[in-house]
């Protein structure tokens, strides 16, 4: 755990002192990559803006809760703890909004917990797909995204699907 | 995302109507809130990244590193720009590695060339490699259940590293089934495999 900590830093330095040797302007190269985020920012915040508001709606007005209860036997019959239900719903949507249930589920069941590993899991081995896909397409105005998002969504369901199998046996 | 923007959106605020009308709108701010701060926070991230990119690439050391990544990469992608390659290569390690905020610029540029160049394949596939997160290391799990107070707060990392290296598996071997009956069509970009083929017959 440790030694991870030493990757960032790390990186800097050798990318730093090897610019040094190559005599490149390390202030004036630094400054003009900076100026590229703000442009940056800009062409993904109306998409961000969206999907932020759009995760909002589907926790707040209840439609993940019963989306979830609707679900929850299929999931059981899969393998998948009803409790985590939620989470797998709400991941491809929302980065935040899924870490707070983790966090959640770890204060209820305790953090080592059944529950709470197989949680862990769900949380680690999948993304938030559908806000992804909104920032990296956001510049190119491509409208069909219907394949690209089906087959992350697939994976990262069996990617669960394992999850919780692994969580059971190891 | 139209169909779906559309169909959350409606059926949200239906169920808002019926059970509390007076939560609708706070829910939309609250959403605007979050991308207002998301996005200065966002900013941060690409402020510091985008100036250590520009110095890798000034360098000449990302040329480097792509040169050893390029011919697996060009399989991969079925693409032969190297720019958007090159991108591409940065975006997945930065991904592997978790450097926070590093991988979306990357992909957004990546992402954008590859589009530009009418080759659909190579833009979905660094997609659906984003979108099943190979991460070494899950950092906020392990931080999270630390916090909440886990006797053995890594013990996840072998089922969560199998899992993630399982859907992303899963990704590409969909994507290529999907996207086999018409693979490279007039406007992809033709399958290095096939160029090399073509060159050598010349």
């Amino acid at each position: 755990m440790k030694y991870f900590a030493l990757i960032i830093p790390l990186i800097f330095l050798v990318l730093f002192v090897f610019a040094l040797v190559k005599k490149i302007k390390l202030y004036d190269t630094f400054t003009e990559g900076v100026k590229e985020a703000i442009p940056l920012v800009l062409s993904v915040f109306p998409y961000l803006a969206a999907m932020l508001m759009l995760s909002e709606l589907f926790e707040r007005s209840g439609l993940s809760a019963a989306l979830t209860s609707f679900l929850a036997p299929a999931f059981r019959f899969l393998g998948i703890p009803p409790e985590i239900a939620k989470l797998v719903l709400l991941k491809p949507f929302s980065g935040s909004g899924s870490t707070a249930l983790l966090s959640e589920i770890f204060a209820t069941y305790g953090a080592d917990s059944y529950i709470a590993r197989c949680a862990a899991v769900c949380y680690g081995s999948s993304e938030t797909v559908f806000y992804i896909s909104a920032v990296y397409f956001a510049g190119t105005g491509r409208k069909n995204l219907v394949k690209p998002i089906a087959v992350a969504l697939i994976s990262n369901f069996l990617s669960v699907l394992l999850g919780c199998f692994l969580c059971r046996i190891l | 995302m139209n169909a779906v923007f559309a169909a959350v959106f409606v059926l949200s605020a239906a169920l808002f109507l019926l059970t509390d009308p007076e939560g609708f709108l706070p829910a939309l701010l609250a959403g605007g809130e979050k991308a207002a701060t998301l996005s200065l926070s966002l900013l941060a991230a690409y402020c510091v990244w985008l100036g250590f990119f520009k110095v890798l690439e000034k360098s000449g050391l990302s040329e480097k590193l792509s040169r050893l990544v390029y011919p697996a990469a060009r399989r991969l992608f079925r693409s032969d720009d190297r720019e958007a390659l090159m991108l591409a290569s940065q975006n997945l390690s930065a991904n592997f590695l978790g450097l926070p905020g590093a991988p979306t610029p990357l992909g957004i540029r990546a992402t954008a060339a590859f589009e530009k160049s009418g080759n659909r394949y190579a833009s979905d596939m660094l997609f659906v490699l984003n979108a099943t997160s190979l991460q070494l290391l899950p950092t906020t799990v392990i931080a999270l259940r630390l916090a909440a107070g886990s006797s053995s707060a890594a013990d996840i990392l072998l089922p969560t590293l199998l899992a993630t290296l399982f859907s992303t598996a899963c990704g590409v071997f969909l994507l290529m089934l999907f996207s086999k009956k018409r693979p490279h069509s007039a406007k992809t970009a033709p399958h290095p495999r096939k160029m090399r083929a073509r060159r050598l017959k010349r």
